[in-house]
This record gives structure tokens, sequence and C-alpha cells, in this order.
């Protein structure tokens, strides 16, 4: 349990160092259009890259927005149930996210993999795209992974509870 | 069973999932929409269309517009800008009675157009403000009420994420979205300051006047507003005359906001990592909010509930207006029992096509929604802002908080009934944009 913790830990944190990096990126092209447009002709294809950069930046911190309980949630009922009640309902609430986010990520790595074999490519700069599908598709991968750790964590929780 | 009726089922499948089971209300609204849509459709169908929804959402370029923003307030928060703006409006007015409340509501208002987070702004005042109104012998009442309701104004006042993603949900222009919230978060903090004004002339000991200061001082203070100003200027300015997209404002206002800061040597590495960081989750969380209310969208739009629940409203023999003090009063209730974020992405579908059935003009309607979410984040017992001043000024009960905010609940109301019968306060600005 301790392993598949740790791998998880890392893997987000991998993943949010590599999504930072593209936010940056996003700016830095952003602005650089703004200035080449103002001064000289816009840079070809910079809003297809930049939506392309945002997709690696939200898929990439979808682990690490739950891992560090991020996502709004409604907590008014739940805080007034037993702890035992708690634990069950984390397990069947994290065995439905997980189950959900890994058919998300096979169907989007499935229609990455169509996009590989027709060679698809984007309109104006005419490059691949599939890398970051294949990205979205990781990084609904990694949620399923932070959702599977959540459910063992209130199992094991649970069993030393009825111990 | 009529299509309207899975799209009631779906509903009360999804409250269920969010109030029992507890899960996010991004994630739940996709799992609820996805097997809706499966069981009025096919499994095939709905696994394409999560699929390509997640996928489109993500990829799409007007959605980056949400990380800028969230970045570019980030930084902010982390230079000290709200600090600064805090002390400059606090050389103004603060030997006003209540001064150094209206100071806190000043710098708010100011902080607020270069930050969209609420939280951030009602942390950042309250760590200023509330030991200087402790040091002035404020009534805890007033200074708590006062740094909890102020950090709302950032929701109206643009940048707002509350505006991007009602723009996003409902296809609206960002740009005229963002106009049309200056006037209203204008009008806001100035009945905040009047209610200041009235309950320290009620109770002259809730508020004593503060030392008084000299010109000098003053203006030595005026650099603290001048950064913040230039910013809100280049984003909202290059908006406003169109050099800019919603998107293209976000990304030169990271850069205004980065420059404004290292050029005054107010951020340090450790600053803009932790922006970075807090930017990723927020902007993640608002992504998947907004990618779960399409999914859940489509599954309504399926069994056309939205549609059904327009048209049966705008035939109802009562004027448009009752009706829509019934939706504020279901968002008020609705923003006590959950995140108001989270309550406005749930309720868009189908109170968004239900205002336009009634004749509202969208942007107007979206300020109001926009205004009433504000509440939100100041009812029991899920007002976040009531938390944050409670972290900050322990020794303040929680009850008193939520009775000294309640005076500025007054002010809000009175500002929505105002915008109501002067909807040219919000129309006004968007109007000149074409």
């Amino acid at each position: 349990m301790e392993v598949l913790e740790r791998i998880t830990k890392f893997l987000n944190h991998v993943l949010v160092g590599i999504a930072g990096v593209f936010l940056v990126a996003m700016v830095g092209l952003t602005c650089a259009d703004i200035l080449s447009r103002l001064l000289w002709v816009p840079i070809l294809g910079s809003v297809e890259l930049v939506a392309l950069f945002g997709s690696v930046v939200t898929a990439f911190a979808l682990g690490y927005t739950q891992f560090r309980r991020g996502h709004i949630r409604v907590d008014v009922l739940i805080s007034l149930f037993p702890d035992r009640v708690k634990c069950v309902l984390n397990i069947i609430n994290s065995l439905v996210c997980m189950g959900f986010f890994a058919i998300v990520a096979w169907r989007i790595a499935v229609w990455s993999t169509t996009l590989v074999r027709t060679g698809e490519l984007t309109e104006t700069l005419r490059i691949i795209y599939y890398p970051f599908s294949y990205a979205v598709a990781l990084g609904c991968a990694v949620l399923s992974l932070v959702f599977l750790t959540d459910c063992l964590k209130s199992l094991i929780s649970l069993k030393e509870n009825e111990k | 069973m009529s299509p309207e009726w899975m799209g009631i089922i779906g509903i009360i499948v999804l409250l269920f999932v969010l109030f029992f089971l507890g899960m996010p209300v991004g994630f739940a609204m996709a799992v609820v929409g996805f097997c809706g849509f499966w069981y009025s459709v096919s499994f095939k169908a709905a696994i394409g269309m999560v699929g390509g929804d997640i996928w489109s959402n993500f990829s799409s370029y007007g959605l980056t517009v949400v990380p800028l923003y969230i970045f570019m307030g980030y930084l902010a928060f982390n230079a000290g800008m709200a600090e600064r703006l805090y002390h400059a409006a606090y050389k103004w007015v603060g030997h006003w009675p209540g001064g150094l409340a209206i100071a806190t509501i000043g710098a708010d208002e100011m902080f607020a157009a270069i930050c969209g987070s609420n939280t951030a702004t009602a942390a950042t005042m309250g760590a200023v403000a509330l030991p200087q109104m402790k040091k002035y012998k404020y009534d805890p009442r007033l200074s708590a009420g006062t740094v909890a309701t102020g950090g709302t104004l950032g929701v109206v006042m643009p940048p707002s994420v509350v505006l991007i993603i009602i723009g996003l949900q409902t296809g609206q222009s960002i740009a005229e979205l963002f106009l049309a919230g200056i006037l209203p978060a204008i009008l806001l903090g100035f009945l905040f300051v009047v209610t200041i004004l009235a309950l320290c002339r009620a109770k002259p000991e809730f508020g004593p006047p503060g030392p008084k200061t000299t010109f000098k001082e003053k203006l030595k203070s005026l650099p603290g507003i001048l950064e913040a100003l230039a910013v809100f200027i280049l984003v909202i300015g290059g908006l406003y005359t169109g050099v800019f997209t919603p998107t293209e404002a976000g990304a030169f206002g990271v850069l205004a906001t980065f420059a404004v800061s290292i050029v005054g040597r107010k951020l340090k590495w450790k600053g803009v990592i932790d922006s970075l960081r807090d930017s990723l989750w927020i902007s993640c969380m608002c992504f998947f909010l907004v990618t779960g209310a399409t999914i859940f969208g489509r599954f309504l739009a399926v069994t056309r509930l939205p549609f059904a629940v327009a048209d049966f409203a705008a035939q109802l023999p009562v004027s448009p207006y009752i009706i829509l003090a019934v939706i504020l009063l279901i968002y008020v209730i609705g923003g006590c029992v959950m995140d108001a974020l989270g309550f406005l992405v749930v309720t868009i579908p189908i109170f968004f096509p239900l205002g336009v059935a009634l004749g509202f003009d969208p942007v107007w309607y979206s300020i109001i929604l926009t205004m009433v979410t504000t509440l939100g984040a100041l009812t029991p017992p899920v007002g976040v802002n009531i938390y944050v001043v409670k972290a900050l000024a322990p020794d303040v009960p929680l009850g008193d908080i939520f009775k000294s905010v309640s005076f500025f609940v007054i002010a809000s109301v009175v500002a929505m009934i105002i915008l109501t019968i002067f909807p040219d306060i919000a129309l006004v600005l968007p109007r000149l944009l074409h």
C-alpha cells in the first residue's frame, strides 16, 4: 500500500511540474504572439498550440488536484455521519470515480491510437496532435490511480476500525 | 417514461450522489450525465460523448483563459499587492469613523480588479486589516464582517472566475461580461461603505477614527495603488479596445503583474512556484466543473427538460420578476448547502434558458446570478469566507461573524434590487463595446 501511495504521489508531482512548464509556455507564447502581431505579423498557429498546451495543463493537474482534495464537494451531510459510514461512502465514491476515469482514459487512448493510424494533423500548423490526446488519457488514468489509492486506504482504515 | 421525467430523475440522482456520496461536483455531474445518456441513448454514444467532451473542453482555446487569470491573481497575491493597496487606502480614509473598515472595502475593490478569487482576497485582507482594526479598538463584529464581505467583491469585479465560467457555459462573450461587471461591483462596494458609515453613525464605538495622516504620507502611498491600476487598465483596456482577446488579456496580465512585482522586488521565487501550483489545481477544478456541466447538460438536452421548464415558466401567469425572485431565493438556499460556484454550474443548464425565455437580457441576468452567488460565501453553514475570517480572528465567535455579515447581505440585496430597476448599470459598458 505504501509503495502504491508513493508511486501515485511521485507521478502526480512529476505531472504537475510538467503542467506548470506548459502553463508558463502558454503565457510566453501568447505574449510573443501579441508582440509579434503588433510589430509585424502574428505567430502562425499560436492559438492552436496554446489550446493544445492547455489540454496538458488541465489533464496533468487532475490527479494532483484530487490528491490535495481540491475538487469542490458537498460535505454538509457527510460530516454528520459516523466514521464507519464515511469510510464506506468514500469506498463507493472512489470505486465509481476510478471506474469512470479508467473508462474515459481507455476511450481517449483508443481514439488517440486511431489518430496515429490515420495520421490526422492540426488545421494550421499541420502537426500531429495525438501526443496531446495521449497526455489527456494519461491524466485521466493517473486520476483513476489516485482514486484506487483512496479506495484501498479507506478499506484498510475500515478493517482497522473493525479490529 | 417520458424524457422529461428521465431528466428529473437524473437531477434527483445527482443530488443524492452529491450529498450522500460526497463525490466532487464536477465528477458527479459527469458520472450522472454519462449514465443518463447511456440509459437514454446507448453505451457507445455515451462513452463517445464523454471522451469527446473531455478532450474538446481540455483542448478548447476559449477555456485557456481560466488558468491565465487565476495565475495573474495568485502572482498579485504572492507579490503582496493586496497589502500595499490596503496601506494606501488606510492613509487616505483611515481617519474617518469606520475608516479602517472602509479602507478594507476600498482595497478589496482594487485587489478584486486583478484577482478573481474571493477566498484569496478575504485571507490576504484579513491578515493585514484585522490586526490594524483590533489595534484601533474596532468592534470585532464590524471588522470580521467587513473582511468576510469585502472578499466577495472579487467575484463580481472582473477578471472574475465566476463570470468566465458563466460565459463559457452559456456561450456569451467574456469581454462583455467583464465590462458588465465593473459598475455593479463599484455599486456593491459603495453600498458596503454606506453600510459601514451607517453602522458607525448608529454605534460610534463600532469603528472609532484612526490617526490622521499628512498629505505627504498620502502621496507616498500612491505607488501601492498605481501598480494594481496599471495592470487593470492594461487588461480591461486591452479587452475594451479590442487589442486583446480574453485569453491574450489574461496572458498579458500575467506578464504585467510579474513585471511590476519583479521590478519592485516584491515577488520571490517561492512566490512564483506557489502561484503556479495554486493556479494549476484551482484552474483544474474549474475546468472539470465546466466539463462535468457540459456532460450533464448533454444528458439534460436529450431529455428536453430545460426547454420544458423554460416553456412552463414563460407561460405562468405571473410577472417574470416574481419568477426571478424565486430563482434568486433558490440560489441563496443552494449557496447555504453547497459551494456557490458548484451550485451555479449545476443549475445553469436549467436556470439560464429559463431566464432567457422570461425575456431577461443574458448579460444582465449573468451579473445578477453572479451577485447572488457571492452570498453563498457568506451564508451558514458553508460560507467559506466566514471560516477564513474565523481562522484569522479565532477570538470572534462564529455566530457574531454571521450576524455582522447580515448587514452587508442586506446591502447586496439592495444592490440587486437597484440593478433590477436600472439594468443599464450593467449594460451600459458592454453596449459601448459595440
